[in-house]
């Protein structure tokens, strides 16, 4: 047996399906998210074919219970179960939840664990169904994000004077260091209130200046891990407006 | 014993779906032993297809004329449009309902994660066909995955949008089926919707 990666049995693991694709005549390959081992992918024999297995439940954003084996890359999907009430997302809800799995395919290594993010994730699903309080649990998502892969923000103190975030005060904030008192001619960085750091620290948005500021600081830091290219989903958005 | 031009045969059936090596070599010399006349004609058929059949122009499915018969059809009702995302799908509701309209076939479905976005799935076509004013209610009957959905609502917001009624066709608990097997999220749509009797 090879020891670096030895035979593994995984049972009944908590799951979501992030994307699948058509593999061979009758399988698919899955790219799954999992509580206990991150992104992981997956093959699913036979579902594809005429009496598929796991009929209907290889679903994106629905909770599912999956078993598997194997070695390596690529494990074999042994079985599928509902893990729970599926959350019904509708219309322009279902482009965030795709945005929510194109990050994650993204910017996640493979069987790297992030318990945190996958309780982020069932918490924004659940947010997008009930359409309550969803750019709270979407902002918490993309924080939790950006921490589990070692770029959290920094939002309670100026990284130049070390002194505490100043809710009454501009700050910039520069991407790759975090937020420095604003001064008239600095020429880099995001500005943003000292209110909406803590906004963000505290996931509550008083009112919508702090959610526009904090939407904008997101973006910009994820796109930094996103590289040039950008997300498909988002676009979406973008163009159906211009119908 | 298989000979290279045997092997060859074998090895194109096996571009068939669900066709691997055995059913392959079992078609082949069936075929061969069997069934020449059926192989010629299969032969010529199938050339004579992937040369001719192409789009039809007004509703995408295939056709190997400009107009297919569905939409070249004066019995049918031009004011309703159903949206597919197959061909196959157009076969599908003819054979199972008495649906009278015309189609539009998508030839696939919006795919953010794969990169298929709206302009991939003839959606400019879709608009300049709903902005002629003929079309008074679209029918879309995407499938009931995620993907399916996301175009069903991408496209019904177009349709809106143009103050013409769009329609999605109802999930449901499959007939003669029990809803111990039926899986949770099928039920879940099927609850979510239900009617008042």
């Amino acid at each position: 047996m090879n020891r670096q990666h030895p035979h593994k049995h995984i049972s009944l693991q908590p799951s979501y399906i992030l994307h699948t694709r058509p593999y061979r005549d009758s399988s698919l390959l899955l790219e799954i998210f999992c509580r206990d081992h991150g992104r992981i992918g997956l093959v699913a024999r036979g579902a594809r074919s005429s009496k598929p297995r796991f009929a209907g439940l290889l679903q994106p954003f629905i909770p599912i219970l999956l078993s598997w084996h194997g070695q390596g890359e690529l494990a074999t999907l042994r079985s599928a179960e509902p893990g729970g009430p599926a959350p019904l997302l509708a219309g322009d809800r279902l482009y965030s939840a795709f945005y929510l799995n194109e990050l994650l395919l993204r910017l996640l290594q493979r069987a790297d664990p992030h318990t945190r993010l996958f309780d982020a994730y069932i918490t924004v699903l659940s947010a997008l169904a009930e359409s309550k309080k969803e750019e709270e649990s979407l902002r918490h998502f993309e924080q939790v994000l950006l921490q589990e892969i070692g770029y959290g923000l920094i939002l309670d103190h100026d990284v130049e004077t070390g002194e505490a975030i100043d809710t009454r005060l501009q700050y910039t904030y520069i991407l790759d260091r975090g937020p420095v008192l604003w001064q008239k001619n600095t020429q880099q960085g995001i500005i943003i209130q000292g209110k909406t750091l803590q906004a963000i620290a505290a996931n509550h948005y008083p009112d919508s200046e702090t959610r526009r500021q904090a939407k904008h600081l997101m973006r910009s830091a994820l796109a930094v891990h996103l590289g040039g290219r950008p997300l498909k989903s988002r676009e979406l958005y973008r163009k159906q407006r211009f119908l | 014993m298989t000979t290279a031009l045997i092997g060859q045969l074998i090895e194109a059936l096996r571009c068939l779906p669900g066709v691997g090596p055995k059913s392959a070599q079992r078609m082949a010399y069936h075929l061969l032993e069997r069934d020449r006349p059926g192989a010629r004609q299969l032969a010529a058929i199938l050339s004579e297809s992937a040369e001719k059949v192409g789009h039809c122009k007004r509703c995408r499915t295939l056709s190997e004329k400009e107009l297919c018969d569905i939409c070249a059809s004066q019995k049918r009702n031009p004011q309703l449009l159903c949206v597919v995302e197959s061909p196959i799908d157009v076969q599908a509701i003819l054979q199972a309902t008495d649906y009278q309209g015309l189609f539009f076939v998508l030839m696939g479905h919006i795919s953010p994660l794969d990169g298929i976005g709206p302009e991939d799935i003839g959606l400019d076509e879709l608009a300049k066909r709903l902005d002629e004013g003929e079309v008074n209610e679209v029918i879309l009957a995407t499938n009931p995955t995620v993907e399916g959905e996301a175009t069903a609502h991408y496209i019904a917001e177009m349709v809106n949008r143009r103050k013409i009624k769009a329609t999605r066709i109802a999930h449901g608990v499959p007939m003669g089926g029990e809803l111990e097997f039926v899986n949770s999220s099928t039920l879940s749509h099927a609850f979510s919707g239900r009617q008042a009797l």
